[in-house]
């Protein structure tokens, strides 16, 4: 029960970070377009200003869903980014863990584009449609990668056995072998995709569908739904950081200067996977169109995610 | 508690753009003000495309009979608290099209202005202190 407590414990810290995440990303993306940008803690105060402002419920909204699913989306997101950093803390894991971090993370996006097809406006339903076709064009990629490194570390479905076979095997996995280095490459590339930035924004265009399904939520609401955003980034990028590039230098930081820096260590690896991923491609490229984006993902990401999980069945 | 938010609030203020039968200058301006060169993000100023995530709307030209009702019905979509900035001549005082029969403006006879930005179009630097303006009056 030790872990549940570590895992209650890290739920505000998952707030603080991946709010802050978000204020670094803005912030160097506006760097890059030399501007001065944003100060960091601006997510913060979007949040709190969004948190207290007027909820709208338009009458055409199916009334129980539109409600219930940002907390949702926000609930499972931010659990879906406590349970590896929790993990990372405690130093275990159970049994299957990974699968129920991936289905969180699936399930926050889900949600957001359920409530938004629930609120009777159009836009929210073309966003719907669009969300699903990018679901099932980077999720097939993503689960691959991450099958293909369990069969890696293990073969082991704990999200800690995998840290564990790179310390032990003394490299990162994406070093190590041929199939996990494909894998990492497939898992940074569905990224971007996932969370919904600029280059595969598709579902929530601004200047295309008006935030898609976004589009009616207001006030507190709309302030849960960046939340749910913004956490299944960092969660992301931690989990793309750890599964695949954890140096055992990382732990052996702990041994000479605390836990506390390998903890550190974990989260500023997850920042510049981050800034890789995330903030370098939304401010390079320009939106894709949806047919576009479905086959960079069934072309390039999906054909690498099979090669790794064979070559990893075949022990590369 | 009320700080916190207040202080928010001027901190992040979304912006809500609309043409009320502008000729497109001040529209252009606005754009500009968003520009790297003038940066309103810094500020935490964000174009929104719907008037549902915005606290500031920003009003351009005379204000059409056309435009009446829809301008009526967008600043009652953006939920409380909210600001509302005109910029340009037009918006303020009908200008040049002042007694057309298809002029229903200045736009504060039909809504409340919290700050007028005067200026044919007004200077970025002009609409980003209007809306800085209205901010800290109305929020603050």
């Amino acid at each position: 029960m030790i872990a549940l407590e570590i895992l209650l414990a890290t739920l505000p810290l998952v707030f603080l970070l991946s709010l802050l995440f978000e204020g670094i990303d803005r912030k160097v993306h506006a760097r890059m377009q030399r501007r001065i940008g944003p100060p960091i803690i601006q997510p913060f105060y979007d949040f709190i200003k969004l948190l207290v402002k007027e909820n709208i419920v338009p009458t055409t909204a199916a009334r129980s869903i539109f409600n219930a699913s940002p907390s949702l989306a926000a609930a499972s997101s931010i659990v879906g980014a406590a349970i590896p950093l929790a993990n990372l803390i405690a130093r275990t894991g159970i049994i299957g863990d990974l699968i129920l971090v991936m289905y969180l993370l699936t399930m926050s996006s889900i949600m957001i584009v359920v409530g938004g097809s629930s609120s009777g406006n159009p836009y929210g339903a073309v966003g719907f449609s669009r969300k699903i076709m990018m679901l099932i064009g980077y999720e097939i990629p993503l689960l691959i990668s991450v099958v293909s490194i369990s069969i890696k570390a293990g073969p082991s479905l704990i999200y800690y056995d995998i840290i564990l076979a790179q310390i032990k095997s003394d490299k990162c996995l994406a070093c190590a072998y041929i199939s996990s280095a494909t894998a990492a490459l497939t898992f940074l590339l569905c990224i971007s995709a996932a969370v919904g930035v600029v280059p595969f924004d598709i579902p929530e265009a601004k200047t295309e569908v008006i935030h898609g399904p976004l589009i009616e939520y207001s006030g507190p609401q709309l302030a849960l739904l960046k939340l749910a955003k913004s956490s299944t980034i960092f969660s992301l990028s931690l989990l793309a950081f750890t599964l695949f590039f954890y140096f055992p230098t990382i732990y052996e930081l702990s041994i000479v200067l605390g836990e506390i820096a390998t903890l550190g260590a974990c989260l500023l690896g997850s920042l510049m996977v981050m800034l890789l991923t995330v903030t370098l491609p939304r401010t390079v490229f320009a939106r894709l169109k949806i047919g576009q984006a479905f086959k960079t993902y069934w072309f390039f990401p999906l054909p690498m995610a099979i090669t790794s999980l064979m070559l990893s069945v075949l022990g590369w | 508690m009320w700080k916190i938010a207040s202080r928010s609030r001027i901190k992040s203020p979304w912006i809500f753009h609309l043409n009320t039968g502008s000729c497109n200058g001040c529209d252009i301006e606005i754009v500009a003000a968003l520009t790297p060169r003038y940066d309103a993000e810094r500020l935490g100023c964000v174009l929104v495309g719907s008037p549902r995530h915005a606290d500031v709307l920003i009003l351009t030209g005379p204000l059409t009979s056309q435009m009446m009702p829809r301008v009526v019905r967008v600043y009652e979509q953006i939920p409380e608290p909210k600001a509302v900035v005109a910029v340009g001549s037009c918006a303020i005082s009908g200008a040049p099209f002042l007694g057309s029969y298809s002029i229903e403006g200045p736009l504060d006879r039909i809504i409340p202005v919290d700050v007028y930005v005067a200026g044919c179009p007004p200077r970025p630097e002009a609409i980003i202190r209007g809306i800085v303006t209205a901010v800290k009056r109305k929020f603050g």
